[in-house]
């Protein structure tokens, strides 16, 4: 179990940076497909977890959401948005019941979710009554099912995300190509 | 840059071969193989001809990865400072500059590197003459256990190269265990080494 000890002590200077930077690369790779999304999507986060299952039947717990925000794409009734509640972080996936727009763009939006009896008056600050756009993260455009319960569990259980990264990470690290 | 150290005396330079455990390896894993094979081959010639081992070709992939990391890295840093959208020139320049870098690699592996993964420099012990060039490079296919070596000699002074090949089963150097028999493999890069030397002396 100990022999990946052995490989290490074996390498010398170059091999163990290159070793390192290749570490470096996959996390970089994955960091720059990501900041990649959010360029061409235009939000801030453009794959978000359904976290609750007041959505259903449309969506469920788990289930992977695809987001755009672009401005030309103006937002209306009917469109199933994502947005953050100012001093909260969770995103929440509802659909736009009304909406108030004036001509200089600016928006006031209510939502709704499909599988809840009241609108999300309740959920948001203490105060507001409508939202605004710079609370929107993005509007539906795809989903993929159940993938996303692997970051739930991850969420979840701490434990679990550090020692599957922890693993990979190690192992990346001392494999030699 | 540090060159190796040279022990000038053959005792002690016996003694720390002997001191070093024999590498032992996972024997089916091919690239575990492939790189203890790589390593012998170094071992060889940076110790047993003492040549110097020149790393311009491994440093200019370094220098790659390190320029792609940063970019990647520098664009983390300012999206955590400028929130997003403030950040998207910025982004859109880090993300572009990162996959090209990530293909200039690419192309630098393929076609600069091909497999080579040692350059040894003769030098001359008159000291007058520039140094003749050893390049080694090997390929090990996957799931196969011929290991292909070949050693190229370029000479200084008339720009020739000359290349000589062995390919062989690696299981005439590794035993059961996995351990790399040294005193087997390490006869028969002398004779690839002595033979491109005598066909250099032929000419």
């Amino acid at each position: 179990m100990l022999d990946f000890l052995e490989d290490i002590k074996r390498m010398n200077k170059r091999q163990l940076m290159y070793q390192a930077l290749n570490f470096g690369m996959i996390v970089s790779s994955a960091l720059m497909i990501w900041k990649g999304l959010m360029v061409v999507t235009g939000s801030e986060s453009p794959i978000v977890v359904v976290l609750s299952g007041s959505m259903e039947p449309a969506f469920h717990r788990g289930d992977l959401l695809f987001l755009t925000n672009h401005k030309e794409d103006p937002i209306r009734v009917g469109d199933i948005v994502v947005f953050k509640v100012e001093g909260r972080d969770i995103p929440i996936v509802h659909r736009v019941l009304k909406l108030h727009e004036k001509e200089d763009g600016s928006v006031k939006i209510l939502t709704k979710g499909d599988n809840n009896s009241v609108d999300d008056r309740g959920l948001y600050a203490p105060g507001q009554l409508w939202l605004n756009k710079k609370d929107i993260v993005g509007r539906a455009r795809g989903f993929v099912p159940y993938v996303g319960i692997v970051t739930i569990l991850m969420n979840d259980y701490p434990k679990l995300k550090y020692a599957v990264l922890g693993c990979l990470g190690l192992f990346v690290l001392v494999h030699r190509e | 840059m540090a060159s190796k150290k040279v022990d000038s005396t053959g005792d002690s330079t016996s003694s720390k071969v002997e001191d070093e455990k024999p590498i032992k390896v996972d024997k089916w894993d091919g690239s575990a193989v492939k790189n203890a094979l790589d390593d012998a081959v170094k071992k060889v010639f940076t110790e047993k001809y003492k040549y110097v081992e020149n790393h311009w070709l491994m440093d200019g992939r370094l220098i790659i990865c390190t320029v792609a990391v940063g970019a990647a890295m520098f664009a983390l840093l300012w999206d955590y400072l400028h929130p997003f959208p403030e950040s998207r020139p910025i982004l859109i320049f880090c993300v572009l500059s990162y996959f090209v870098l990530m293909g200039v690699l690419t192309l630098y592996t393929t076609f600069l590197e091909k497999g080579i993964f040692l350059i040894a420099l003769m030098k001359d012990p008159a000291g007058v003459d520039p140094d003749n060039t050893w390049t080694a490079s090997s390929s090990l296919k996957r799931f196969d256990d011929t290991y292909h070596l070949v050693l190229e000699f370029t000479d200084a002074k008339t720009k020739s190269t000359r290349d000589v090949k062995l390919s062989k089963s690696i299981s005439c150097w590794f035993d059961e265990n996995g351990t790399l028999l040294f005193d087997l493999f390490e006869p028969e890069v002398c004779k690839l080494h002595n033979s491109l030397l005598a066909e250099k002396k032929n000419k």
